[in-house]
């Protein structure tokens, strides 16, 4: 049916507020890929990524990044590491499959998190109220990424700067852990 | 009457003068006043009735363990009752009123119950309302609760706001009295992360209200230029009106942080915030609580802790009284006559129980030793107190000393046990103290200014080692230990009038008596029939001369008599703040589909399954019963086309060179051949055997496998196939993750299923039934190239796919199917509809799949292979599995055809009484057929499958109807399965 074209949705229809010290917004043009690496794989997968991203497979708990395609790669387990990127023209698995496939297996997770970026110096504050992890920059640094739970939603987060997280939650809750969110930033300012 | 009471002096800013009401009445006090100083600067020493007995009572200490000066707050829905008075900060319009009493404070008609004391004494409630039973709870619980009490609640929801956080340190320092603030002061030194935590809004402690000086200083100044050097130390974190209330696992300590309370409003923001502090270690600072010394009529308004006054004199600039008595059997006690006299106020004598004190009195005020307070005259004040050489003493305030006892509360919270301190008489923390908890100063039993300074930077240093960490050098701050003798004594025997114990509960030293007369020998079973120690204060003040008064009667030491046990919280915590912002709808997450928008406007009902919302059926106008809607849809779908959301489905994403075998090992039935494109049904066994949970999975290439779960158990089976890789074949090459959030997944069912998806599905893909057949699923694209992944399985019997798009298409393409399926008269069907076409075809879900049923009882024994070995093969062989007078999965219909079914009534045979020994098993879903116009159902009986015609009697005795059910094939709609593959 050549006449329906299907327009796509943000999970958070590009939510964007902002609070004394705390800037909040839906990341949208990114894509996700994890990225599993087979048993006694892990040295053709290393060497692939090197090659195509420039980078080394990310520790658990660590990210690394590539000018390919403004990637980072987040290191979330021992066999699994998910790559975030921009949007081009290609769909998302196919973008990473043209570079990985035959030495990792990929899922696309793109339409899978609800993506939140919350920056500013009160941000550490705000997220106090429902993040359990200890946000210290001394023990949290730049770059490292990590899975928890915030008011029961799993919820992956990434320090990509001094006072700046990216907060990945699933979509299908995205209005309820947006609500958490901003309660939090509307508590602390 | 404006603070007639107010004298020269005290932390209070005078500058900013604060208006307030108690019971009606204004009054005036200062910013840094509490209620209970601005009170006493007033003259109001009147403030409350008790518990039991209806006696006035007035404020009997200066901190958060105040058994009397319990107020309610503000008004209308803010109404906050039993609030401390001794710990709420006065701010600007503050509203208070006293409780407990009908009629007047001054007059309360209740008071009548002081009379009748004689027969009110300890266990009078279980001696005297006995019989007849039935008159407990209809007639006297609700006399006796209207009687006694405390504050009441306002009955409307509470308007403020609550919140919870989490905080991180490597020292969490409870407390910021001399020791805690030598603690923190050497931490923050250190550069270690440090949280110091305090009750009180100012920082200081018994700095603030004593009159000892560190160095040059007086205590409070040093108090405050500490204060502010950690202040301005970025590593330190300085916590004020926070209460660390529960000391938990690894270091984990539950903390109330009182945002708004000295506040007229909150303005929108939290009032409390609950914490949750992760600490690598913790100095406990938490000083001690003095004690009173228990003699006739020793609960009149009036009387006070020797602290407290001293508290109210020196930091407040409030007396207690224009002529203070002292009562002490320490050198404490001494102290408070000197600061009085600093002040200017009469100090009408001190009467010290020790026959010889090692301190002196103020000049011209008398002092008795070897002597006690027998008695108190005057009422709602006191007029003059009776000495045991018989003299009378002219007084309006008696400022009792019995000692201090360590706060050892939170190092008992994990079941430490306190231990005797003989010199000091009093319990002091044990060995068994929390993991990483290090205790200081006061709490430890270090009582002298000097010793709790020096002992606050010791156990700092000894904890900045342990962490590894340079201990910052420097001088440290001093100060000369104060007198601080006293000796052993609880009560004054030869008092005549009751002598009160604990003031909040109106128990006295003839109750404790009493009670261990009527044998009661622990001091467990000693609180419960007394109630000493209960509510909101927790016997802080009442507790140790109890015990003492205890182990008097058994002839026990105070050791061998033990203490009642700790537990969190420290203070009371309002329910509001354990809640949290997790209210009404906020309580727990909610999931929504992509097409959730898209139901909403059509006007669906949408049904909870588990945090999902989904929609349970579309009524369309003149629709007046469920039935109408689902009826209507269940026959559109059967008769032309429906469609329905199904995202919630899990969906997990398995790929591996090994994931056709580890698909073969947890499904019961083969997987090992399935072919690219194809999809089929599998069955899943827990390892005891039982099912676990069912679905469908895909086969998309080589090495990739989409699974579908059921709603419900999307996470279990996830975690069970993470269990399985991880642990139970870690060798193989497998990899999964959830895709349930990835798409957006549609059914379409019906005879115009393939009609409609040939105008969605992108022309190069062959739909035929050649091209597409029952079971196959593949890649495709949709709407001119969106990707798309089509599966042509069917759950309601019919021809039928469902076709899958990345979740952002989701909203699209719910709209682009019903747009195409116009022409069909599409109808998008609910969970209902999907229930009853289900119901028809036989297929079970979790109504059948209840973790208690297993293939065989399901009729799917053939699907557990024996050609090869699966979780749950062996096990699923146990002899009680496979009786032959087993459950089996039948349908049923109602004889009389007009009646209908109801899930959960239980089958017996015809004719047999209704009893647990003729149970034959249940009705596990029934629904209206509205292909066949009368009700249906699924169930398990005994031997199923071979008595299909027979008829039975469904009972349901929760609703009182018996009916006449008729067996039959579990398959009610198109048993051969014609519809779906055609």
């Amino acid at each position: 049916m050549a006449d329906i074209i299907l327009k796509a949705k943000s999970p958070l229809d590009g939510f964007s507020r902002d609070w004394p010290g705390i800037t909040l917004r839906e990341v949208t043009g990114r894509a996700l890929v994890s990225v599993s690496i087979p048993h006694g794989g892990e040295a053709a997968l290393g060497q692939k990524l090197s090659q195509v991203y420039g980078t080394i497979i990310p520790a658990v708990g660590e990210s690394t990044a590539s000018p390919v395609d403004n990637a980072h790669l987040l290191g979330l387990a021992r066999d699994q590491f998910f790559i975030l990127f921009d949007e081009g023209g290609q769909a998302p698995l196919a973008a990473v499959s043209a570079k990985l496939a035959e030495v990792a297996y990929l899922t696309d997770q793109s339409d899978s998190w609800a993506m939140l970026h919350i920056s500013g110096p009160n941000s550490r504050a705000a997220l106090a109220r429902i993040c359990l992890l200890d946000l210290h920059p001394d023990h949290f640094q730049t770059g490292q990424v990590a899975r928890t739970v915030m008011e029961h939603l799993g919820v992956i987060i990434l320090r990509d700067g001094a006072d700046s997280f990216l907060l990945l939650s699933a979509r299908s809750s995205a209005q309820s852990f947006l609500h958490a969110v901003t309660v939090s930033a509307e508590n602390v300012t | 009457m404006t603070q007639v009471f107010r004298i020269e002096g005290g932390l209070i800013n005078r500058a900013k003068p604060l208006s307030f009401q108690f019971n009606g009445r204004a009054m005036q006090g200062y910013e840094g006043d509490t209620l209970a100083s601005a009170l006493l600067a007033n003259g109001q020493r009147l403030v409350g009735r008790s518990f039991k007995y209806h006696r006035p009572r007035g404020i009997f200490t200066a901190g958060s363990e105040e058994p009397n000066a319990l107020v309610q707050l503000r008004e209308g829905a803010f109404q906050e009752p039993n609030t401390r008075a001794t710990v709420a900060e006065l701010f600007d319009g503050l509203t208070a009123r006293s409780q407990n009493h009908r009629g007047s404070l001054e007059f309360d008609l209740m008071a009548v119950n002081d009379l009748l004391s004689p027969f009110l004494t300890a266990g009078f409630y279980y001696k005297t309302f006995m019989w007849p039973k039935a008159f407990w709870e209809t007639l006297y619980e609700p006399v006796i609760r209207a009687a006694a009490g405390l504050g009441r609640l306002s009955m409307e929801e509470d308007p403020d706001k609550y919140d919870k956080g989490f905080l991180h340190c490597d020292l969490l320092v409870i407390g910021a009295g001399p020791a805690g603030l030598s603690a923190a002061l050497l931490a923050g030194r250190s550069g270690a992360r440090v949280i110091l935590a305090d009750e009180d809004f100012r920082m200081g402690g018994r700095l603030n209200a004593e009159t000892l000086a560190i160095g040059d200083q007086t205590g409070a100044d040093w108090a405050a230029s500490t204060v502010a050097e950690l202040a301005a130390m970025a590593n330190v974190s300085l916590m004020p009106r926070t209460t660390v209330y529960g000391a938990y696992d690894h270091g984990i300590y539950g903390a109330l942080e009182r945002r708004t309370d000295h506040l007229a409003h909150s303005n929108g923001k939290p009032r409390q915030v609950l914490w949750r502090i992760y600490s690598k270690r913790t100095v406990l600072c938490a000083g001690a609580t003095e004690r009173p010394i228990a003699f006739g009529n020793n609960d009149r308004p009036g009387v006070m802790l020797a602290g407290a006054v001293r508290a109210y004199v020196n930091r407040y600039g409030a007396a207690p009284g224009k002529r203070v008595a002292v009562f002490t059997n320490n050198d404490d006690g001494w102290r408070t006559a000197h600061d009085l006299a600093a002040k200017g106020i009469a100090v009408a004598a001190v009467i010290d129980v020790r026959e010889k004190a090692g301190v002196t009195a103020p000049n011209g005020v008398e002092s008795f030793l070897g002597c006690r307070v027998v008695d108190i005259k005057g009422r709602k004040g006191i007029k003059s107190v009776i000495l045991s050489n018989g003299q009378a003493i002219l007084t309006d305030c008696l400022a009792v000393s019995g000692g201090w006892n360590p706060n050892v509360h939170l190092t008992c919270h994990q079941r430490g046990k306190p231990v005797w301190r003989e010199e000091l008489n009093a319990f002091v923390p044990g060995r068994d103290l929390p993991v990483g908890m290090v205790v200081a100063g006061a709490a430890k039993g270090e009582m002298t200014l000097g010793a709790a300074l020096k002992d606050g930077a010791d156990q700092a240093a000894e904890v900045l080692t342990a962490l590894g960490r340079s201990v910052p050098a420097g001088d440290r701050p001093t100060a000369e230990d104060e007198p601080s003798t006293g000796t052993a004594f609880w009560y004054v025997k030869e008092s005549s009038k009751r002598a009160w114990l604990d003031l909040q509960n109106d128990v006295t030293v003839k109750d404790v008596k009493l009670s261990q007369q009527e044998g009661f020998r622990s001091v467990e079973h000693l609180k419960r029939y007394t109630t000493l120690g209960m509510a909101t204060d927790q016997g802080k003040t009442a507790n140790i001369p109890a015990l003492a008064v205890m182990a008097d009667c058994t002839g026990k030491t105070i050791p061998e008599t033990g203490t009642t046990i700790f537990r969190p919280p420290y203070t009371p915590v309002p329910i509001g703040a354990l809640g949290g912002r997790a209210r009404g709808r906020n309580f727990r997450p909610t999931r929504l589909t992509t097409s959730h928008q898209w139901a909403q406007d059509q006007g669906a009902v949408f049904v909870e399954v588990g945090p999902w919302l989904r929609a349970q059926w579309y009524p369309k106008e003149g629709e007046t019963h469920w039935r109408d809607s689902v009826d209507r849809e269940v026959k559109g779908t059967r008769r032309s086309v429906g469609i329905c959301d199904v995202t919630t489905l899990g969906k997990i994403d398995v790929q591996g060179r090994d994931a056709a075998e580890f698909l073969n090992r947890v499904y019961a039935n083969g997987f090992a051949k399935l072919a690219v494109g194809r999809v089929r049904y599998g069955l899943m066994l827990r390892e005891d055997g039982m099912v676990m949970d069912d679905g469908t999975t895909a086969r998309l290439g080589e090495c990739h496998y989409v699974m579908t779960t059921t709603t419900a158990n999307a996470v279990n089976v996830f975690r069970h196939l993470e269990f399985c890789r991880q642990c139970l074949w870690p060798g193989m090459d497998v990899h999964i993750i959830s895709a349930t959030e990835q798409f957006a997944q549609y059914a379409v069912a019906g005879p115009n299923a393939r009609n409609v998806l040939q105008k969605i599905v992108d022309p190069e893909f062959d739909l035929s039934n050649e091209g597409f057949p029952f079971m196959a699923c593949g890649e495709v694209t949709v709407c001119g190239g969106t990707q798309a992944r089509l599966f042509r399985i069917s759950f309601s019997g019919e021809l039928a796919y469902e076709v899958a798009v990345p979740a952002r298409y989701g909203d699209a393409m719910i709209r682009a199917l019903m747009q195409a399926g116009a022409e069909y008269d599409a109808v998008p069907y609910g969970t209902e509809a999907l229930s009853v076409m289900r119901i028809e075809k036989g297929h079970p879900v979790g109504n059948e799949l209840t973790g208690q049923t297993t293939a065989r009882d399901l009729g799917m024994a053939r699907m557990v292979s024996k050609k090869k070995d699966c979780i749950g093969n062996v096990l699923s062989e146990r002899d009680g599995l496979n009786d032959e007078d087993g459950l089996a999965l039948v349908g049923f219909k109602p004889v009389d055809r007009s009646r209908s079914l109801k899930a959960g009534a239980h089958f017996v045979a015809k004719g047999k009484p209704v009893t647990t020994e003729n149970d034959e098993g249940w009705m596990s879903s029934v629904a209206y057929s509205p292909e066949l116009g009368h009700a249906i159902g699924l169930g398990f009986i005994r031997r199923g499958a071979e008595r299909h015609g027979e008829i039975v009697v469904a009972a349901d005795l929760l609703r009182g109807e018996l009916t006449e059910v008729e067996i039959t094939s579990a398959h009610f709609i198109d048993p051969e399965g014609e519809r779906l593959r055609g």
